[in-house]
């Protein structure tokens, strides 16, 4: 690693630092993020992403890292209510938007969110590893207008890999809790 | 990932600005940049994320042109009423590229951005060779596992097939990318190798996408997007079609023409010569995959990659043939 | 940690939470609420962080290592190599066997595949490591590389795996029908979605190993031995598991590497290996080939058969899979030979991967018999009723259950195979050619002994614990349903704990073999703990059923009574409050008593002592029929699945609504195997070069249609104690045949080399 001088903002003030901590190394950020709700601050590197700062500094592991580089949707995570990617987003990017988790899906008081009860009845996992992903996924794919049909919400959960091979149970629980929600 | 200094651009002024920096990356949905910055090929001294800059998401369609904003999320303009009903060819490229995570991610402007996925380009550490990271150095894919490499466009530097679905339906109805100081047809953007594989877009220093312009035409409006592949979804395409269709009133004898292909080449690949076969011509089956085969003029396989000589002109014949059915 | 609240599952009534119930996981809760924290998502006090640097090249020497750049960059406080990484010593394999070298260095001098772990930075954080990573310069001495089985001679016969009997050779010569044919499968890889790594910690000389593992007692063996601690020292924690599939039980080198940084730095140091060493770092299944030559007579039975397999192995390892195991088996031949050979190329040892040796040999006959159904003209699923073994063919033994006419029969019904046209390119709609295609499975039960602990406590919950672990096969649910069974209590009562060594011992998770090993412990243990109870009741005066006059008691519901209900009643808790307990604990055993200490060791930390499942008077297997239609485009040659009906025998079934999901992710990875899956190697290099999930095409949502599963076993008393067989491998078996012998069907194209790509097709 090389050692990087932040750069100084134009004079027309058009393009801003990010704001170096006191203190710190200079390439260090202190932002907050907007996580389920609640704000979290930290100081983290500009190349830290969305994922690493939830599982290694914020300790919300219930995203997962699968690959690391955006080819299996175990991280998939909403960004003002978007399914996206924590692997290829930087925890800077994301400072100022509500990004929600797993950890976040079910209601303070426990209650699940319909998906998540479609997916224990229907049996759509087995490993559990992709889960989070695949139900952030899903609650995304019903939200979008995207499970319509079962072969609609195949394509459109196609993003998400499951190596145990809970793919019909998967669709199962997406047919199941869109019907439940949109009544 | 080497470490790097993060600026948030307000405006595209400012990111214009930025971007002329040594060393400087411009950072929008971060598929590409980010992805190639962990793998070590992109090794930014500095992101500028533009993705918070107001006013370059809009798309705006008529029947005449869509103009689509730099920052317009690709699963947006796939899901646009107006681009599925006046370019459904766009819509259908975008639905069926990458996932729906990655289209929520990636903008229009980052997509055309897009860097090919030649296993020998994305690995530094394995295979330094590659005259598209270290200009002279040689081509590791020559001679390597070549069965997604082009057949279309290669030279002896380079085989890195170009990945992308939508520039494929962009380059086929003649649209056109804005630089702010510059216009240029897609078509032109995208550069072979030849003997410079490092350049792969005509866009400068300090230069940004802003917009792409799509004219509107009968033909974009009876268009559509075939992509073949090993894997239903989630894959590149081994071998794509766009393809747009008008017919004269006699509803049999083909006016306009549009045929572009993916998977196959360097860069994305207008089939001037099938279109030209074709026009003026009555729309049979014959004479459609027969004219087909005209893309494949001048093609040159690497033993592995020799199907996709045989099948994208069976891809083309298809998309035309469908196209010809639902009149 | 592996406490899971039922009040989710909660609604489930008694009938489904009694063994055979179909109860919902009982870890599903944790699971989809993102609380479930999986081996290397503990959160540590001043938890450091390593990554891999792998070698470049497929053999040769190392003959530098610049550290000088990695050393001083920010965060790093230790960059490993060869030279400076402490010495361990070398551990038994997992036969036990003592290992020939006496020390061992989990990073290399000599490279012997592309990816070897060569040295290793330990930084402050992730980020910190992974760009000092970036910056080791390694310098080698290239040698040239051996890259797959082509490059090599036949190879080293594995005499070991030679099954004979009649004059196969003769025969086959005389037989007026016959067909012979070359069958490969290419390197495979297991991809669970939880990428290997480990969490290390020392406290003194007390190691803890936060791992995903399938096999705590083994791996905690291992490192006991590579650091020369006893095995009492050694903690392994591995509450879930994000998908195994066979890659996770052993300790491998990067386990090495983080154990012995942990110890250097006197930091715990976390390691997990990225994606694309993943595909480096353990090995895949092996590639194979095998030729199978089958002789018959006019009417289809089968005089002889002749099967010869060659398997890759590495340089500096060995792997067998056994390609002759489904070949000796599926069909009754009076001549028979099977011989394999192994051949070394520069990789890392391949490993287990879902149905080692049935997968690959599965696809030689399986795809054989079909072609010698067309030659002459006989349905394929006909072909097999005519050669169907009665009797174990190679063991001579009599069959313990074998449901597979049962699945043939009841595949067929529900597929409609009575409707299929008998020549290949005979079905199309429109652009897309059908073909339809069966083929059968099969996987051997595999038995060990383990042991449980089942504790009843005050407040008449119970606890049961078990060195077993949890990948998704179900174990929390089932060995919940089993205690809940055996002692009368409620489902949502029982807590299950796994997936920590210092447990009640349970043996490798492999095989297919855990349920019926650990249902038979805790059924065993549960009835220990259950026994006591009725006991004390009965006999402590201060029990309210003392002196009642009654010979034993009953639990139902949670609550004791006597069987005739004619006397008091209490809860369990109210009883041993009664008593005065705390708890009543049980650690039940399956073991033979005559077992050394010793022995019993041997028995959880090696493969050792594992039963053959040829053992006594039977021979025991799990059997399963594929039903399967793809559709291939004519123009494109893609070949997408789009029906699966298949009707499997493994026995009782514990739970099956989980048995089912396994059932189906079998055969999900059979479509993946069959049509995606394949490591392609550079040859220049002898490298791996689409080892990421991008590139090595795991099947997705979209790429799988609905699949139906038909159970048609019946309790087997032979296989285990609660009448099941197995179920994780089985599904896998068969499923690749299947798909080749419909595409066959569909367009007269015979493929015979995995997986079927759309260029083998147009």
């Amino acid at each position: 690693m090389t050692s990087q001088t932040i750069i100084d903002p134009p004079e027309d003030g058009h393009f801003r630092n990010g704001k170096a901590s006191n203190g710190a190394s200079p390439t260090t950020l202190s932002i907050h993020l907007t996580i389920n709700g609640r704000d979290h601050a930290l100081d983290i590197e500009p190349r830290v992403t969305l994922l690493d700062a939830l599982r290694e500094r914020l300790h919300l592991t219930g995203t997962k890292k699968g690959c690391d580089q955006g080819q299996c949707g175990a991280c998939t995570v909403h960004v003002e209510g978007e399914r996206v990617l924590a692997c290829l987003t930087l925890a800077a990017q994301v400072e100022g938007r509500s990004i929600t988790t797993i950890e976040g899906l079910a209601d303070e008081d426990g209650t699940l969110h319909a998906v998540q009860a479609a997916f224990l009845e229907q049996d759509a996992f087995q490993c559990g590893y992709c889960t989070p992903g695949q139900i952030m996924s899903a609650v995304a794919c019903i939200r979008e207008g995207h499970a319509g049909s079962d072969e609609e919400i195949r394509e459109y959960m196609a993003g998400n890999l499951c190596r145990c091979g809970a793919y019909p149970h998967i669709v199962a629980a997406v047919r199941q809790a869109a019907r439940e929600l949109r009544s | 990932m080497r470490d790097f200094s993060y600026l948030r651009a307000d405006s595209v002024e400012a990111a214009r600005n930025a971007a002329a920096l040594p060393g400087a990356m411009l950072l929008a949905g971060g598929t590409t940049l980010i992805d190639l910055a962990k793998c070590g090929v992109a090794e930014p001294a500095t992101v500028i994320d533009i993705s918070h800059i107001e006013g370059l998401n809009a798309i705006d369609v008529t029947a005449d042109r869509a103009v689509i904003g730099a920052l317009a999320k690709m699963s947006h303009v796939a899901d646009n009423a107006e681009v599925k009903s006046h370019f459904p060819a766009v819509s259908e490229a975008l639905w069926q590229a990458a996932s729906a995570q990655l289209r929520n991610m990636a903008t229009i402007g980052g997509n055309l951005m897009q860097r090919t996925r030649c296993p020998y380009f994305r690995d530094p550490q394995n295979f330094p060779v590659c005259n598209k990271r270290e200009p002279g150095s040689g081509c590791s894919a020559i001679g390597g596992v070549t069965r997604g490499h082009a057949v279309l466009g290669t030279s002896e530097a380079c085989i890195a097939t170009y990945p992308g679905d939508l520039a494929i339906a962009l380059v086929a109805f003649d649209a056109e990318v804005d630089l702010g100081e510059r216009k240029l047809k897609v078509e032109d953007f995208f550069l072979a190798p030849g003997a410079t594989a490092e350049r792969e877009h005509d866009i400068r220093p300090g230069e940004m996408i802003t917009a792409i312009e799509i004219p509107g035409s009968a033909a974009a409006r009876r268009s559509t997007y075939l992509k073949v592949r090993d894997r239903q979804s989630y894959e590149f395409a081994a071998a794509s079609a766009a393809v747009g269709l008008e017919l004269e009133g006699d509803g049999r004898t083909i006016r306009d023409i549009r045929v572009a292909v993916g998977g196959v080449a360097t860069k994305p690949w207008r089939a001037r010569a099938v279109e030209e076969a074709l026009k003026g011509k009555p729309l049979d089956e014959a004479s459609v995959r027969k004219a087909s085969e005209l893309v494949m003029e001048g093609a040159v396989d690497h033993g592995a990659n020799r199907y996709k000589i045989a099948l994208a002109p069976r891809v083309i014949a298809r998309a035309i043939l469908k196209l010809g059915e639902t009149a | 940690m592996t406490v899971h609240d039922m009040k989710h599952a909660g609604s489930d009534s008694a009938r489904l939470e009694a063994v055979g119930g179909r109860l919902s996981r009982v870890d599903g809760p944790a699971k989809i609420t993102g609380a479930a924290h999986y081996a290397f998502e503990q959160q540590l006090e001043g938890l450091t962080h390593a990554v891999l640097v792998g070698a470049t090249i497929a053999a040769g020497k190392v003959t530098g290592i610049d550290t000088r750049a990695a050393e001083t960059a920010p965060g790093v406080l230790a960059v490993l190599t060869p030279d400076t990484i402490m010495e361990l010593n070398s551990a038994s394999d997992w036969f036990g066997r003592q290992p020939s070298e006496e020390t061992y260095c989990p990073l290399v001098r000599e490279v012997t595949f592309s990816g070897q772990h060569v040295a290793a930075v330990v930084a402050e954080t992730f980020e910190q490591a992974v760009a000092a990573a970036a910056l080791v310069k390694v310098s080698y001495d290239e040698m040239p590389a051996i890259v797959d089985l082509s490059d090599g001679s036949d190879g080293i016969p594995v005499d070991a795996m030679t099954k004979e009997w009649g004059d196969a050779e003769a025969a086959f010569a005389e037989a007026p029908v016959r067909v012979c044919a070359a069958y490969n499968t290419p390197r495979e890889f297991q991809a669970a979605m939880e990428p290997h790594g480990l969490i290390a910690r020392w406290e003194g000389d007390q190691l803890t190993i936060w791992e995903p593992s399938q096999w705590l007692d083994g791996m905690a063996r291992t490192y006991a031995e590579w650091f020369g601690v006893p095995f009492q020292n050694v903690r392994l924690v591995s509450p879930y598991i994000g998908g195994g599939f066979g890659s996770k039980a052993l300790a491998l080198a990067h386990s090495a590497v983080a154990a012995a940084a942990a110890k250097m730095l006197g930091r715990p140091v976390k390691l997990v290996l990225n994606r694309p060493q993943n595909f480096t770092s353990y090995g895949g299944r092996a590639a194979t080939r095998q030729t199978v030559a089958i002789g018959a007579d006019k009417a289809g039975r089968i005089q002889s058969i002749v099967h010869r397999g060659v398997n890759e192995t590495a340089v500096d390892g060995m792997w067998v899979e056994p390609l002759g195991s489904v070949t000796s088996i599926m069909y009754a031949t009076p001549n028979f030979s099977s011989k394999q050979n192994v051949v070394r190329v520069n990789t890392v040892v391949p490993g287990a991967k879902r149905a080692p040796g049935e997968n690959p040999s599965a696809f030689g006959i399986e795809c054989a018999i079909d072609e010698l159904a067309h030659e002459l003209g006989i349905d394929p699923l006909e072909m097999r009723l005519i050669n169907y073994a009665e009797q174990d063919p190679h063991a001579k033994k009599a069959w313990s259950t074998r449901q597979l006419r049962e699945a043939f029969a009841a595949g067929a019904e529900a597929f409609g195979w009575a409707k299929r046209s008998r020549e290949p390119r005979s079905m199309r709609d429109g652009h897309q050619l059908i073909g339809w295609g069966v083929a059968a499975g099969t996987y051997p039960v595999r038995r060990a002994y383990g042991e449980a602990v089942v504790k009843l406590l005050a407040d008449g919950s119970v606890e049961v614990e078990s060195s077993s672990i949890d990948m998704g096969q179900g174990t929390y649910t089932i060995l919940a349903q089993t205690a809940a069974e055996t002692l009368g209590v409620p489902v949502e009562k029982v807590s299950v704990r796994l997936g920590d060594s210092h447990f009640a011992r349970a043996g490798v998770t492999g095989g297919s073999r855990l349920a019926g090993v650990m249902t038979g412990a805790v059924y065993k243990a549960a009835g220990q703990a259950l026994d006591e109870l009725i006991g004390l009741a009965l006999s402590d005066p201060r029990s309210p059923f003392h002196g009642l006059q009654a010979n034993t008691l009953q639990v139902k519901g949670g609550r004791i009574a006597s069987p005739r209900g004619d006397g008091p009643e209490f809860s369990i808790a109210e009883l041993m409050r009664a008593l005065g307990r705390e708890k009543i604990e049980a650690k039940g055993d399956t073991v033979p008593a005559s077992f050394t200490p010793e022995q019993r060791y041997n028995n959880y930390t090696t493969i050792a002592m594992a039963l053959p499942h040829t053992e006594g008077d039977y021979s025991r297997h799990s059997w399963c029929a594929h039903f399967v239609e793809v559709r291939v485009d004519e123009d494109f040659g893609t070949v997408r699945v789009s029906r699966v009906v298949s009707a499997l025998d493994s026995g009782r079934l514990y739970n099956p609504k989980l048995a089912e999901s396994q059932w189906k992710g079998g055969i999900i990875m059979g479509i993946g195997q069959a049509l995606l899956e394949e490591g392609i190697v550079d040859r220049r290099h002898g490298r791996i070069v689409n080892g990421n999930l991008a590139d090595y095409m795991l099947p997705t949502n979209a790429d799988i249609p609905d699949i139906r599963t038909i159970s048609v076993g019946i309790p087997d008393p032979h296989s285990s104690a609660l009448g099941g067989k197995g179920v994780g491998e089985l599904g896998i078996v068969g499923v690749a045949p299947a798909i080749a012998n419909a595409v066959f069907h569909a367009t007269g194209k015979r493929v015979r080399d995995l997986p079927i790509t759309l260029e083998k097709l147009i």
